[in-house]
């Protein structure tokens, strides 16, 4: 396909009416032509104005309690308590305290640092071991921006490495599909960082070593048999 | 003017909710949310699924107003995007469970005056259905199968029993049309 059958194509990206082929292709255009993005943009802005359409309703008051309960006890869990109703002997209990949790957290803070490096450098092994394959796979319309790259050996060991992931909401995590002739079989789950970056270790069943579509969709938690969320990531060797 | 005004609001609104303002993520929600849970009974024919939707939309809002982008669109087009892909996602799971029956045209079963929303949504909101009636059925029937009720061309073409080359272009048209028709109005949209 050439960049003027990619630009047809926006209009229905921006509805998500396209099929899972047609939108893998045009996410992969996308990643790399600056004037596509700039198109989806302004359809994008055409397809939302559909939602006008729809006639205006008035939710129960009760929801915009709800919400506004549920950060304030997001927000709560992080507040301090008030100085000055504290006498010295506490402040220097919580020195020692602060003191040792900082010390805990450097701890923690260079072993997760190891830890990353040493995924890493078998991340790399893995990548230049004879017979390693790399699939890239580009975000869908769920998430755009992120990206990720799934390697494995002849064996079938894999790692995936993802970037850009919108963040899971609670109770839920993304899940890597190996689907081989239409029919996907699960991998594991991760939650991304604050930064959206996800890590993963697996193991590629054989039928979908020489060739199949990967895909990473949002599930409960812990990973369904089969997908039931939306596919946020897509790729194919 | 107006729209400009209502997007640079929104744009500080959403500063300030990243910025952790439980006030402007409030006002945000009493601007938008008779849009939005419209958006949402609409897709979902179902107020108690809506409502939960609606809920998980704004705690988005919360955990995610800092990637909003004011370069690449405006907060009208973020949040009803953010709102319209929860809500399908909603209705796949529920079709996946077979809690409910997807209906190939819903019914709207309950609505607000127009003097719940604003008079300026009010009349972005005539503009659009003007602009969507001038288009022929045949245009925008897909267009609203695709937006509300999240199917693909082949599964319209198989809902209409028309050829997919066929509903691919009438959808395409039915677009090209639709923004022609609001683009001269982009002046007083808020989008």
């Amino acid at each position: 396909m050439v960049h003027d059958d990619y630009k047809e194509m926006i209009p229905m990206h921006a509805l998500s009416a396209l099929d899972a082929s047609g939108e893998r292709a045009l996410n992969e255009h996308l990643a790399t032509c600056a004037e596509c993005r700039r198109d989806l943009a302004e359809w994008e802005a055409t397809a939302a104005s559909l939602a006008l359409s729809a006639k205006p309703m008035e939710p129960s008051p009760e929801v915009r309690e709800k919400i506004l309960n549920k950060i304030r006890s997001d927000k709560s869990s992080s507040k301090v308590l008030p100085f000055p109703i504290l006498r010295r002997r506490v402040w220097v209990s919580i020195a020692a305290v602060l003191l040792f949790a900082a010390l805990l957290v450097s701890v923690v803070m260079l072993w997760h640092q190891n830890r990353e490096l040493k995924r890493e450098n078998a991340f790399y092994e893995l990548v230049t071991a004879p017979g390693s394959r790399i699939a890239e796979l580009s975000g869908t319309s769920e998430a755009l921006g992120a990206s990720a790259k799934l390697a494995y050996n002849k064996t079938g060991r894999a790692f995936l490495i993802a970037n850009g992931v919108p963040r899971a909401p609670e109770g839920k995590e993304y899940q890597l599909w190996y689907i081989v002739d239409n029919k996907p079989i699960p991998g594991k789950t991760f939650a991304p960082d604050n930064s959206g970056n996800g890590r993963l270790e697996d193991q590629v069943p054989e039928a979908a070593r020489r060739s199949a579509v990967f895909a990473i969709t949002l599930e409960p938690a812990g990973g369904v048999r089969s997908p039931t969320g939306a596919i946020y990531l897509r790729g194919e060797l | 003017m107006r729209s400009e005004q209502v997007k640079e609001n929104d744009v500080e609104l959403l500063k300030a909710v990243a910025a952790r303002d439980e006030a402007a993520l409030a006002e945000l929600y009493d601007r938008y949310r008779v849009i939005l849970f419209g958006l949402l009974v609409r897709i979902l024919n179902n107020r108690e699924e809506a409502e939960d939707v609606l809920q998980e939309v704004f705690l988005q809002v919360w955990r995610r107003a800092a990637d909003f982008d004011e370069n690449r669109g405006r907060p009208f087009t973020w949040l009803v995007t953010l709102a319209r892909s929860r809500g399908i996602d909603r209705l796949r799971t529920l079709a996946a469970r077979e809690r409910v029956a997807v209906a190939g045209t819903k019914d709207e079963t309950e609505s607000v005056s127009d003097a719940a929303s604003d008079a300026f949504r009010s009349e972005q909101r005539g503009l659009v259905t003007n602009a969507l009636a001038q288009l022929p059925d045949e245009q925008q029937r897909p267009l609203m199968l695709a937006y509300f009720d999240g199917l693909t061309q082949t599964e319209i073409a198989a809902r209409l029993g028309a050829p997919l080359g066929t509903v691919k272009t009438r959808m395409r048209t039915g677009m090209m049309k639709l923004r022609q028709m609001l683009a001269g109005k982009d002046a007083s949209f808020g989008f």
